[in-house]
């Protein structure tokens, strides 16, 4: 086979060596067997004619040799081609608006498949990825979805369970990084010594991590080594030899690479360069610690020929026998624990996934469109043509024929097209990363790649097809129908294909109407959850990020003195109204959540325990971050005293601890199973709730300000209230942190507003992704309106002419055209509505506070849909009502 | 060129394979070769030698290579390739076990059946 493709390329290629090879060889075969003839006797004169009509035919002979090399199919193919071109070329109009259509749907379809395809169906870049699994314990019933899992959950499951062959823990961090006054915030992961392995990650330089550097000593250090991305090594390490055993300083401590990761590897969407051990003392891998919900996560590679349910069967097991001694056990159950264990992949892009499948669905059902607009641009012209096929046909042209010409117009077309659309994808995935795509999980390597060019290539040739198979009908019908006439509405070849246009259209209507009543539903979703009061005033308030080092900041006094430095530092500032610091902040990308004990309170039997989010604040931070006091007082810089008890909750704590009110003055500690003599808070005012997992987030679970003097976290946000130049209060705020302390940099920097801003970036993309589908779907709707229309009028002119002669107003002819669109129109509608309604429900999850049937957005698309496409059909009715009554008598 | 006997459907490819399988040949050598080797029986149609060639070409059953006639003319020579002569011994056994059965059923006789 290969070589005989090799052969009819070859003389595909050396076609002119080819042909006169060929010609040669005859012209040597009939001197040969005229000299022959010769010398048998036979005249010069005579031996030549007898040479040639015993040869033959000369031509024919030629013909049927290139038809043998196979070469005839490549001279039909090549002069089809030609044809279509010239006649494609011919039409202009036609060819340009086929053209646009398929280039900006294909376009679309690309870049929205570029990113399905890496988010939802690239396999991960790791061994036998099919076998990685994350295993994160959960608490539905406390309003804590997924809590990582534990150190303890690590070293009870990490040679217990059969069914993993490796299990491993990492957690994410951060670290300074760098000398003294160049120190940058690196972010690290810190991992267990089998990670690399669980993932099938072999090293490319040194080894991995061992138990003992795992193991927290006297000091409270682990064993300083670290092993480097080939990333990290190139670009901070110099990239050259050797690597080994040079050190990192960071903390201001020196740690040692013993290991370089392969060119290329990246753990999921983690472009982080540096890997530590994780390091862990006993107390924090004993059963106490058990649901600890370290801000840890677990990995494990599943035993290959075993399912997930199998696994999860084993986890539950395993789960059940070490709860049967924990003493929270019952409290732990109520709050509907589980370990779950999921698809490694469908952990990281779970969040996603939903959103992508709709803009998947939706750029389909754009391809779609556009598919049945150029389908219909092509019948208009069959029609325009059927004399042309049906003369052709009685001519004796065979149907074989007539299918292959139809099929190298339309394929020639959607192969441009598709070319062309992949020009317009590449644009367009530029536009998606504009709209933030490469911050989706795994879209970090989102590419216009060789896959996705081939799936635009495919889908050109499928569309190719797919068009070609009804105008193919068409025109054969109009040859059975024997019409040598032209098409007009009597017969039944022209009525099936009007029939067949106008059922297109009416396809093309009603999914215009589904997109537009999808954009509409992310649209008035987006603009509802941009209504929503964040419980803050973001505008002109700056927060950053600050990491004090363990091993600079080792007791609480050295943070609480920094912190006050600072903050007297930042107030100092012109402009600064306010400023505090608190260890999270709300819309921060991070929503720790942590257990809470009420004194006094009994929660009703089976009412599982409740979460809230907690945070440490110091300084003004309610003011800086414009949180309302709602009863009691504020903390304010006058509570900054070391052991200050005095904690503030917000509303929703309050509601639901103290439904009839009177919170203040109430204690609680922090931990669902406080140790006598830990700290008794004491609540002295009620602020204002804030959205602290996202907008969107009604889950009211309650939060719990405490001071910082008693918590001391060594990750913490400084937060100012300006009413100057933002921007210079974040040098100032740099620099000031400069001053303090030359190894601290300031990082994650950013408005409150922005974070609003970005935290809305996942619903605002899909919205005007989904707005810009819906405007080209209505536009190619009102283009296939135009040319439907357009070709009626055409194919009427004559009976138009005899209605006008015969009395007919130019407003009658109009409102006929008018109202034939129309009912096109409202049939579009009504299947529109049945998708639409559809549409609605499946996207519901998607939606924020609009129901999945909304007659507001309804009655707009409706609107939307109605007046482009009538304006869009203004243009041929009007061209019909000035048809002059002497086209009666023209010849058809 | 005497009295020949009419070339039964597809018999020519075989035909070709044997003559080109003894030595190298020009097309019209090969010609010449099966009116020589068939005992001046066999006549083939010369128009459809050349397409013939060709398809066998096509088809890697033989190879060309354009080198010197006997009188020292440019020709192109045809050999018969690895899978050809494969080709040819596969065709001749089909052949003969196909003669064989026709004689063998030719030569019946009314006791026989």
């Amino acid at each position: 086979m290969l070589s005989r493709l090799r052969t009819i390329a070859h003389s595909l290629f050396h076609r002119r060596r080819f042909e006169e090879g060929l010609a040669e060889e005859v012209r040597f075969h009939l001197e040969q067997y005229t000299q022959d003839l010769i010398a048998a006797g036979h005249s010069p004169e005579d031996a030549a004619r007898r040479a040639r009509i015993e040869f033959g035919n000369v031509d024919n002979v030629i013909l049927d040799s290139r038809e043998a090399r196979g070469l005839r199919a490549f001279d039909t193919l090549q002069q089809r081609l030609r044809y279509a071109a010239r006649i494609l070329r011919k039409q202009p109009a036609f060819t340009a608006t086929a053209l646009a259509t398929l280039a900006i749907t294909v376009g679309a379809n690309l870049a929205i498949f570029a990113i399905v395809d890496a988010v939802l169906f690239r396999p991960l870049p790791f061994r036998e990825p099919d076998r990685l699994v994350a295993i994160y314990n959960t608490y539905p019933r406390a309003g804590v979805p997924d809590d990582g899992a534990s150190v303890t959950n690590y070293y009870e499951r990490r040679h217990a369970i059969d069914g993993l062959t490796s299990v491993s823990l990492y957690r994410d961090g951060a670290a300074i990084v760098g000398d003294v006054g160049a120190t940058e915030r690196e972010y690290v992961t810190r991992v267990t010594p089998e990670f690399f392995e669980t993932l099938g990650v072999p090293l490319a330089l040194g080894h991995g991590f061992t138990d003992a550097d795992t193991e927290y000593g006297a000091t409270y250090t682990a064993g300083r080594v670290a092993i480097v991305t080939t990333a990290y090594w190139r670009d901070h390490l110099g990239g050259g030899p050797p690597v080994l055993g040079r050190a990192i300083r960071m903390d201001g401590e020196r740690i040692e690479v013993i290991g370089v990761l392969p060119p290329g590897f990246q753990f999921l969407s983690s472009t982080r360069g540096i890997y530590l051990p994780l390091a862990s003392g006993s107390d924090s891998r004993g059963p106490n610690a058990r649901h600890a919900g370290s801000s840890s996560h677990m990995i494990a590679r599943v035993r290959s020929g075993l399912t997930i349910a199998q696994v999860q069967a084993q986890v539950d097991a395993h789960n059940s026998v070490v709860e049967r001694t924990d003493p929270q056990a019952a409290m732990i159950a109520d709050a509907g624990f589980r370990s779950l264990v999921i698809p490694l992949r469908d952990v990281e892009v779970a969040a996603v996934r939903p959103t992508l499948l709709l803009l998947e669905a939706g750029v389909l059902g754009l391809l779609l469109i556009g598919g049945v607009n150029v389908t219909n641009l092509f019948l208009i012209r069959a029609s325009s043509r059927s004399r042309e096929f049906a003369l052709r046909q009685a001519l004796g042209a065979d149907r074989r024929h007539v299918i292959a010409e139809v099929l190298t117009e339309s394929l020639l077309l959607t192969l441009t097209g598709g070319l062309l659309g992949l020009a317009a994808g590449a644009a367009g995935i530029r536009l998606l990363r504009a709209l933030g795509a490469s911050k989706l999980p795994l879209a970090g390597s989102l590419a216009f790649d060789g896959r996705a060019a081939l799936a635009a290539i495919v889908a050109s040739l499928v569309l190719g097809l797919a068009i070609a198979v009804p105008i193919a009908w068409c025109s054969l019908r109009s040859h059975s129908a024997g019409t040598l006439g032209a098409e007009s509405r009597t017969t039944t070849a022209g009525r099936a294909a009007q029939r067949l246009r106008h059922a297109f259209l009416v396809v093309e209507v009603a999914l215009a109407f589904v997109l537009l009543v999808g954009s509409g539903l992310l649209a008035l979703s987006l603009q509802r959850v941009t209504e929503v009061d964040p419980g803050f005033r973001p505008a002109q308030v700056l927060s950053g990020q600050i990491a004090l080092p363990w091993t600079s900041y080792q007791d609480g006094a050295s943070r609480l003195t920094f912190m006050t430095r600072l903050l007297d530092a930042l107030s100092a500032q012109p402009g600064v109204v306010a400023s505090g610091i608190s260890t999270n902040v709300p819309l921060s990308g991070n929503a720790i959540r942590a257990a809470v004990t009420v004194e006094g309170y009994v929660a009703a039997p089976g009412v599982p325990v409740r979460a809230v989010f907690p945070y440490a604040v110091r300084g003004d931070y309610f003011r800086a971050m414009g949180i309302p006091l709602v009863e009691g007082r504020l903390l304010s810089r006058d509570d900054d005293r070391l052991g200050n008890t005095a904690v503030v909750v917000d509303e929703d704590f309050a509601r639901f601890y103290f439904p009839k009110g009177g919170a203040v003055g109430h204690h609680v500690q922090m931990g669902s199973r406080p140790a006598p003599g830990d700290p008794i808070h004491t609540i002295v005012g009620v602020v204002g709730a804030v959205k602290q997992a996202g907008l969107s987030s009604d889950e009211a679970l309650g939060a719990v300000y405490y001071t910082y003097d008693t918590r001391f976290d060594n990750n913490v946000f400084v937060v100012a209230r300006t009413t100057g130049d933002a921007d210079a209060l974040g040098t100032a705020m740099q620099r000031l942190t400069r001053q303090l302390d030359p190894e601290l940099p300031v990082n994650n920097l950013s408005m409150m507003s922005s974070r609003v801003d970005r935290s809305l970036l996942t619903r605002r993309s899909p919205a005007v992704l989904a707005m810009i589908f819906a405007s080209i779907a209505v536009l190619l709707t009102a283009v296939g309106m135009y040319g439907v229309l357009g070709y009626s009028v055409a194919l009427r002119r004559r009976e138009i002419g005899l209605r006008m002669a015969l009395g007919a107003r130019p407003g009658q002819i109009r409102s006929a055209f008018v109202g034939m669109a129309a009912r096109l129109l409202i049939s579009g509608g009504l299947v529109g509505l049945a998708g639409a309604w559809m549409t609605g429900h499946a996207m519901q999850a998607l939606l924020y506070r609009v129901a999945p049937v909304s007659w507001p957005i309804l009655a707009a698309a409706t609107v939307v849909l109605g007046v482009v496409c009538l304006a869009a059909c203004l243009l041929p009715s009007h061209r019909a009502s000035r048809i002059p009554p002497s086209e009666a008598l023209a010849e058809s | 060129m005497g009295k020949s006997a009419e070339l039964l459907p597809g018999t020519l490819d075989l035909l070709i394979l044997k003559a080109v399988s003894l030595k190298p040949l020009h097309g019209y050598g090969v010609l010449l070769r099966i009116h020589q080797i068939s005992g001046q029986a066999l006549d083939i149609p010369q128009g459809s030698l050349y397409p013939a060639l060709y398809r066998l070409e096509t088809q890697g059953l033989i190879a060309s290579e354009w080198g010197e006639s006997e009188n020292n003319r440019r020709a192109k020579f045809y050999t018969l390739t690895a899978p050809g002569k494969k080709r040819l011994r596969e065709e001749t056994d089909d052949w003969n076990r196909l003669a064989a059965a026709m004689a063998a059923a030719l030569r019946a006789t009314a006791d026989e059946v």
